[in-house]
C-alpha cells in the first residue's frame, strides 16, 4: 500500500501565505483536497478556524475558496452562467453577486467574453474563471493548487497582488507551486514535501541557510532535500 | 506518404476507439489489441460459416433449403451495400455520442503527419473497428455459398464488402472533418439557436436511425433495395453490389465495369476526405456567444418550498447540460425514439388497417417498461454525467439532499412529459377508454416517482465520472443491477392493477390507488437510500 500522506502536521496562521513545494506525487494535491473536505483521510483531521473538516465539511466549504490543479469546468455553460451557478451554490445575495462577478471579470480581462461558452475559452481564461469562482463568496481561507498555471503575466501579477492584499486583510492562503521563484516571492513560509512527508518548513531565508553554502537559492535547497540534485548528469545524458 | 506512420496511427486510433468502449481489464486487453480483433474476425467468419453450413445442410427442410439457395445470390450482393449503410449509421451515432472534450486531435496535430497519412490511418482504423460486421455477414453467407457451389461469388462479395467498408469509412471521415469546422462556424454565428438546432437534429437523426433498425422497416427496405438495385445502377453506393451480381451471372464485362467504378468511387471519396482534412486540419475551439445582453442576475426566486437557491442553480445547470452537450442529447432522444418506435409498430406500413390492439393487460407493460427505462437511465446517469467537473459540487457547501433533489426533479420533469406523450400515443393508436387511460396515467406517475429515486441511488452508488469516447456515467454492474431491479419494482407496483384485471375488472380504478401507494413506498425508501449514498459519495472525491 502506498501512503499519499504520512504523518503530516501543519498549521497556517491568519494573514499568512503558506507555500507547498514538492516534486510530482509528493502529496501536495492530496493534502489540499483533505483541507477542503473532498477527500477523507484514513486518520487524523483538519481544522479550519476551529471547525473540524471531518465533522462539519459543509461549514468548512463555506469558508474555503479552492482552485484545483488544471480545473475542469462546466464547458457547456457560458462564463457568466458558470459564475452565476457558483454564486448561487454559495447562496450569495443577487446584488452582491452582480457586483463581485462584474468586478472580477473586469479585473481579470474577461469582460466581453463572459457570454461565450467556456468550451471556447483558452486554458488561461478557464484558470481565471476558476480563480474568480474561488473568490466569489469571500472565503476566509484560500487553497490554491498551482493557481498561476497558464496565466498571462498581467493576470498572474493580479492574482499574486490579490493574494498579498488578502493576506493583509488577514486571509490565509495555502499555495502549491512547482515554480520556486514564485514560492520565494509570494510565500511567507514554505513547506517542502516529498513522498507524502514534510521534509522541511520555514521561511525562504531559513530554508536557504539550511542549504549550507552561502548564496544558496531555494532551488538548491529543494534539490538537496528531495534528493534530486543529480540533474547535471541527467541533462548531460539527454543532450548526448 | 509513410506507410509505417499510417499503420502506427491506424493502430493507435483503433485502440483508442476500442478501449473507449471496453472497461474491464480482460475485455480491454482482448478488444484493445488489433491483432486479436483480426484473429476474432477470421474466427467469426469460419465459425459462422461452419454453423450456417451445418444448419442449412442438415437441419433445414428441403423446401427451406431451396429458398435459401434462391436468395443466396441476392444476400451476397446485398452485403456490400448493407455494410456501407451500417458503417455510416454506426459512425454517425458514434460521432453524435462523443463529447467534444474527447474529440481533441491536438496530439495528432503536433506530430509530423500529413492529411493524407491521417485520413489513410483513420479510414483503416474505422474499417477495422467495424470489421466485425463484415465478418458477421460474410460468415453467415459462407456456409450456403459452399453448399450451393457459390464460393467464387462469395469471394467477390468479400472483396467488394471490403471496398464498401472503406467507402463507408471515407464518408465518416468526411463528416468528421465537416462537423469539426463548418458546424462550429454555424454555432458561432447563430449562438443559442444553433445549439437548439443541433439538439433537434441530433434527436431527429437518432429517431431516424432507430426506426431504420426496427425489424419491420429493415425488411421493407431490404426488399426494396434488392428489387431496385439493378434499376438504381447510377447510384455509386450500389456499384459494389452490382459487381457481385455480375460475378454470379458470369458477366466479366459487368464485373469489370462495376468493380472499376467502385474503386474509382472509393478513390474519389478518399480524395475528398483528404481535401476536407487538409482544409479543416486544425480544429479551432468553438467560441459561441449565447447572448449579447449585459449580465443581470435573477432576483431571489419564490420556489423555496420546492428548491432553494443552490438546488435551483444545479437544476438549471443540469437542464443546460442535457440540451447543450451533444453526448447528452441521446438521453433526451430516448423518449422520442420509444414513442416513434411504438407508433410505427402499431401502425401498418401499408396503411391499410390498424392491427388489433392488445388488451388492457398487455398495454400496461407496454406503457410502463419504457417509462421505467427512461427515468432509470436519466436518473442513474445524472451524477456520473458531471464528469471531471464534479469537483465543483464536492467543494460547494452542499448536503446530499441539495445535490440529489434537482437531479430528481430534472428526471421527473422529463419522465412526466414522456408519460403524458406515451399515454397520448397509446391512447390514439389503441383507442383506450377514459377509465383505463386514467389508470395508466396513475401507474405511469408512480413509476416515474419510484424509478427516478431508485436511479439516483444507483447513480450515487456506482458513478462513473470518467470522460471517454462514449462515457457511460454509471458502471456496467450498477446499470445492470439498477435496470433489473427497476423493472422488477415496476412490475411489483403494477401488480395490483394486473391482478385486478384478471380477477376483478370492476375494481381496476381502486387497485390503481393501491399501486400508487406502493410506488410512493418504493420512492420514499429509494430516496432515503439515495441520500445516504450521496452523503458517502460527497466524502471522497472519485476523480
Amino acid at each position: 500500500m502506498i501512503r499519499a500522506l504520512n504523518g503530516v502536521s501543519l498549521s497556517v496562521n491568519e494573514g499568512e501565505v503558506l507555500g507547498l513545494l514538492g516534486p510530482n506525487g509528493s502529496g501536495k494535491s492530496t493534502l489540499m483536497k483533505i483541507v477542503v473536505g473532498i477527500l477523507k483521510p484514513d486518520r487524523g483531521d483538519v481544522e479550519v478556524f476551529g471547525t473540524s473538516v471531518a465533522k462539519n465539511p459543509q461549514t468548512v466549504k463555506r469558508m474555503v475558496g479552492f482552485v484545483p490543479e488544471s480545473p475542469r469546468l462546466y464547458e457547456f455553460l457560458t462564463g457568466i452562467e458558470y459564475l452565476d451557478f457558483v454564486a448561487d451554490v454559495h447562496d450569495l445575495d443577487p446584488a452582491a453577486k452582480h457586483e463581485r462577478i462584474t468586478e472580477f471579470l473586469r479585473a481579470l480581462d474577461l469582460e466581453g467574453r463572459e457570454s461565450e461558452l467556456i468550451h471556447g475559452y483558452s486554458q488561461g481564461m478557464k484558470q481565471k474563471l476558476a480563480i474568480i469562482a474561488a473568490l466569489l463568496h469571500r472565503p476566509k481561507i484560500l487553497v490554491l493548487d498551482e493557481p498561476l498555471n497558464a496565466l498571462d503575466p498581467r493576470s498572474a501579477r493580479i492574482v499574486k497582488d490579490l493574494i498579498h492584499k488578502l493576506r493583509d486583510d488577514g486571509i490565509p492562503t495555502v499555495f502549491s507551486t512547482h515554480v520556486l521563484e514564485i514560492a520565494d516571492a509570494i510565500c511567507d513560509r514554505i513547506v517542502i514535501m516529498y513522498e507524502g512527508k514534510v521534509l522541511e518548513e520555514g521561511t525562504s531565508e531559513q530554508l536557504k541557510s539550511k542549504a549550507g553554502s552561502q548564496g544558496s537559492t531555494l532551488e538548491d535547497v529543494f534539490l538537496k532535500l528531495t534528493g534530486t540534485s543529480d540533474v547535471r548528469e541527467i541533462v548531460e545524458a539527454l543532450s548526448r | 506518404m509513410k506507410p509505417r506512420a499510417i499503420y502506427k496511427l491506424a493502430v493507435v486510433l483503433t485502440k483508442s476507439q476500442l478501449r473507449g468502449y471496453q472497461r474491464s481489464r480482460l475485455t480491454s486487453r482482448i478488444f484493445g489489441d488489433p491483432k486479436i480483433v483480426l484473429a476474432l474476425d477470421i474466427a467469426l467468419i469460419a465459425g459462422l460459416g461452419a454453423l450456417s453450413h451445418v444448419v442449412v445442410s442438415t437441419i433445414l427442410p428441403d423446401t427451406v433449403q431451396r429458398s435459401v439457395r434462391e436468395i443466396e445470390v441476392e444476400a451476397l450482393a446485398g452485403i456490400p451495400a448493407a455494410l456501407t449503410f451500417a458503417v455510416i449509421l454506426f459512425g454517425v451515432v458514434a460521432e453524435i455520442s462523443q463529447s467534444i472534450q474527447s474529440m481533441s486531435t491536438d496530439l495528432v496535430n503536433w506530430l509530423p503527419i500529413s492529411p493524407i497519412e491521417y485520413v489513410s490511418g483513420s479510414i483503416l482504423s474505422l474499417s477495422y473497428t467495424y470489421s466485425f460486421m463484415l465478418s458477421f455477414f460474410l460468415g453467415l453467407a459462407l456456409g450456403p455459398a459452399i453448399l450451393f457451389g457459390m464460393v467464387a461469388v462469395w469471394l467477390g462479395a468479400g472483396f467488394m464488402a471490403i471496398l464498401s467498408l472503406l467507402i463507408g469509412a471515407c464518408v465518416i471521415e468526411m463528416l468528421r472533418a465537416i462537423t469539426n469546422r463548418i458546424t462550429s462556424s454555424f454555432y458561432r454565428k447563430s449562438g443559442r439557436s444553433g445549439i437548439f438546432a443541433r439538439l433537434l437534429i441530433t434527436i431527429v437523426v437518432l429517431v431516424f436511425i432507430q426506426l431504420l433498425f426496427s425489424g419491420r422497416i429493415i425488411v421493407f427496405l431490404l426488399q426494396s433495395v434488392i428489387q431496385t438495385a439493378k434499376a438504381a445502377w447510377f447510384v455509386p453506393a450500389v456499384w459494389p453490389s452490382l459487381a457481385v451480381l455480375s460475378v454470379s451471372q458470369g458477366s466479366i464485362a459487368g464485373l469489370l465495369l462495376f468493380g472499376s467504378l467502385s474503386i474509382v468511387f472509393l478513390l474519389v471519396l478518399f480524395g475528398l476526405a483528404v481535401n476536407f482534412r487538409d482544409r479543416f486540419w486544425v480544429p479551432v475551439p468553438i467560441s459561441v456567444k449565447l447572448t449579447a445582453q449585459a449580465y443581470r442576475p435573477l432576483a431571489r426566486h419564490n420556489l423555496s418550498p420546492i428548491m432553494d437557491t443552490a438546488e435551483l442553480a444545479i437544476f438549471r445547470k443540469d437542464l443546460r447540460s442535457l440540451t447543450r452537450r451533444r453526448e447528452m442529447a441521446r438521453y433526451l432522444a430516448i423518449p422520442f425514439v420509444v414513442m416513434a418506435s411504438l407508433g410505427i409498430s402499431l401502425v401498418p406500413l401499408s396503411g391499410s388497417s390498424l392491427p388489433e390492439g392488445p388488451g388492457f393487460f398487455a398495454t400496461i407493460p407496454l406503457y410502463l417498461i419504457p417509462i421505467a427505462t427512461i427515468c432509470g437511465i436519466i436518473s442513474m446517469t445524472s451524477i456520473g454525467q458531471e464528469g471531471y467537473a464534479v469537483w465543483q459540487l464536492y467543494t460547494a457547501p452542499l448536503n446530499a439532499r441539495q445535490l440529489l433533489k434537482p437531479k430528481l426533479l430534472v428526471t421527473m420533469l422529463i419522465g412526466i412529459g414522456f408519460t403524458v406523450g406515451l399515454a397520448v400515443v397509446l391512447g390514439l393508436f389503441l383507442k383506450i377508454v377514459v377509465d383505463h387511460f386514467l389508470v395508466l396515467f396513475i401507474l405511469g406517475m408512480a413509476v416515474v416517482l419510484e424509478e427516478s429515486a431508485l436511479g439516483l441511488y444507483f447513480g450515487a452508488r456506482f458513478p462513473d465520472f470518467r470522460e471517454t469516447i462514449r462515457s457511460r456515467y454509471v458502471t456496467i454492474w450498477g446499470s445492470l443491477i439498477g435496470m433489473l431491479l427497476g423493472i422488477v419494482l415496476t412490475i411489483l407496483t403494477a401488480s395490483p392493477v394486473l391482478l385486478s384485471i384478471l380477477v376483478r375488472p370492476s375494481a381496476t380504478s381502486q387497485s390503481a390507488v393501491i399501486a400508487f401507494a406502493i410506488g410512493l413506498i418504493v420512492f420514499s425508501t429509494s430516496w432515503k437510500l439515495a441520500q445516504r449514498q450521496a452523503k458517502r459519495l460527497l466524502e471522497n472525491i472519485r476523480i
